[in-house]
């Protein structure tokens, strides 16, 4: 447990001790801010937090990549992936610990757009329900696209490689639960949409929380993880 | 301490190492010997857990380094070749990292990091960032990281790669007072280095053990440990050449070109005897040579290590001729 915590902690801190962890939250608040000013923050329009929702699962999908991107590449490239792997800890730990470590980084990247919502209790009276379900939605998909984010950085050494791949991967995905279902049309087409993050957190936006959704935003991200352990563990096979 | 048993590893169609065997002892210091590519770091990564070997068996401890490998590693300090660090972290932040990774916490974490920063002389850039350090205290804080569990074996490859005349020194001291008290297996390819600080050395080439014993011992025992060297004028090289050949208290004679009338020879005293300069000497006086110069030459590991590579490789050509 000590060596988990350690590596969580370490991976957490590693975003804040370079430039990226600063660059990305500056960015994603930025965005998320003059998005907000410009279409929620404004007289008549309804005391909720359905388009900073909309535009935050838009923005993850480059966040993700970039969050993730170094989390065992760079740790091929330097070398430092062995004085992990001659260390008593299973791969197991290597790869959850730096999961959890990225997932921290998003929750504390989400934490100063509380805001909004406290601006929203001040100026109208909004309901928080949709609001409290929005952010498990959010964080469910920050935690999806992290753990493929993972898997694709454990493949490869090269960093850049991993954010291509990743967001690659995020396309294909988008490309196969929409443009592609409707190619392939019934019975396979339901097999597809079943399949699409993006359809299943809407629902959240709209404060259901659908535990049907939660098992697969949890299944899937499982699935990731657990892919990126047997191929971190390949290379002691190789 | 650690065992090896006919270790082999194989990548694709490259052996990498073939069939090695060699036994370790609690407390000895071995330096393993050898060019690049002769398989000694993944030697040494199947003695880590890191690569399972495609044959043979290796184990630390009585520990088998595969089936029982996180137990393994536990006994284990490691340090890399380059000494791959966070260059992000700060020194003190980084060994406290690496003994969580070991199941360390609390009072037992903060004294076992200030113990690795004294041992390893970097208490005074315990704040400062890693990437900012020098080469030398960069392999210091790598080296209190290999150490900061107090390991029974400490696995060092390359540590002094890199480093200028005055680090170097620095580290291979550093090294002999870490030596002291635990197993140490030292990979290099600095000869002087290894034979002041090692016990045995091993030397590998072609993935293979080719020579392993005391550094005294194998130079002696290769013949090339005591040479005569003799700068004589004669008007019958061949008779004296012959002369000289004949002692018992020489093994062998090689002929150099030398200065106008003046020639040279290398001559090998026989393992065991006595020293053989009166008798060329007398041999010399016996010709009616002039000698202009007879001493005695001791032989080094490099020169020992090199006639053991080229052996390896001449080997190789003819089994693959």
């Amino acid at each position: 447990m000590t060596a988990l915590l350690s590596i969580t902690r370490r991976e957490w801190a590693a975003y804040f001790r370079t430039s990226i962890g600063w660059v990305v939250i500056a960015l994603y608040l930025l965005l998320c801010g003059i998005w907000m000013s410009a279409s929620t923050i404004r007289p008549g329009e309804p005391a909720t937090l359905r388009i900073f929702f909309t535009m935050s699962q838009a923005l993850l999908l480059m966040v993700a990549p970039a969050i993730s991107m170094k989390l065992v590449s760079e740790e091929l490239r330097t070398g430092t992936i062995e004085p992990l792997m001659t260390s008593p800890v299973s791969d197991w730990h290597i790869i959850a610990g730096k999961y959890f470590g990225a997932v921290c980084f998003l929750l504390t990247m989400f934490a100063p757009t509380v805001l909004y919502a406290v601006l929203l209790e001040i100026i109208a009276e909004p309901d928080y329900g949709p609001i409290l379900s929005g952010y498990l939605g959010l964080f469910l998909l920050g935690m999806l696209y992290v753990s493929v984010g993972l898997l694709m950085s454990a493949f490869t050494e090269n960093q850049i490689v991993s954010f291509l791949g990743t967001l690659f991967f995020f396309l294909l995905l988008w490309f196969m639960t929409t443009q592609g279902a409707q190619y392939v049309g019934p019975p396979l087409d339901e097999r597809l949409y079943a399949l699409s993050p993006y359809t299943r957190i809407d629902d959240f936006a709209k404060g259901v929380i659908d535990t049907g959704h939660v098992v697969f935003f949890l299944a899937a991200s499982t699935w990731f993880v657990v892919a990126a352990v047997v191929v971190l563990e390949s290379r002691r096979w190789r | 301490m650690i065992e090896l048993q006919e270790v082999a590893k194989n990548f694709g169609a490259v052996q990498a190492v073939r069939g090695v065997s060699f036994t370790i002892g609690t407390g000895q210091v071995v330096g393993l010997l050898g060019p690049n590519g002769a398989g000694k770091t993944t030697t040494i990564r199947m003695i880590t857990g890191t690569l399972p070997p495609s044959r043979g068996r290796a184990t630390v401890d009585g520990l088998h380094t595969i089936d029982q490998s996180r137990r393994v590693r536990s006994l284990l300090g490691y340090l890399p070749e380059n000494a791959p660090l966070y260059g992000e972290m700060r020194v003190e932040s980084y060994l406290v990292y690496r003994a969580g990774l070991f199941g360390m916490s609390g009072r037992s974490r903060r004294d076992a990091v200030q113990q690795a920063m004294e041992r390893c002389r970097i208490a005074d850039v315990s704040r400062r960032r890693v990437g900012h350090l020098s080469k030398g205290y960069r392999q210091r804080v790598g080296l209190a990281a290999a150490l900061v569990h107090n390991p029974r074996v400490l696995i060092l490859d390359e540590p002094t790669t890199g480093l200028d005349p005055s680090q170097i020194a620095e580290t291979r001291s550093l090294i002999r007072d870490l030596a002291g008290d635990r197993t140490m297996l030292l990979v290099s390819h600095i000869l002087p280095e290894v034979q002041r600080t090692c016990d045995r050395i091993i030397i590998f080439a072609r993935g293979r053990v080719q020579a392993d014993g005391r550094p005294a011992e194998l130079i002696e025992g290769s013949g090339g440990g005591r040479r005569c060297v003799l700068e004589a004028r004669t008007e019958d090289v061949a008779a004296l050449t012959s002369r000289i050949k004949g002692l018992d208290s020489v093994s062998g004679t090689d002929l150099e070109e030398g200065d106008g009338a003046w020639r040279r020879w290398r001559i090998a005293a026989a393992p065991g005897s006595a020293d053989p300069r009166a008798a060329i000497g007398e041999a010399c006086l016996a010709s009616g040579a002039v000698v202009r110069e007879l001493r005695m030459e001791s032989s080094s590991l490099e020169e020992f290590y090199i006639r053991t590579i080229e052996a390896a490789d001449r080997r190789e050509s003819e089994a693959s001729a």
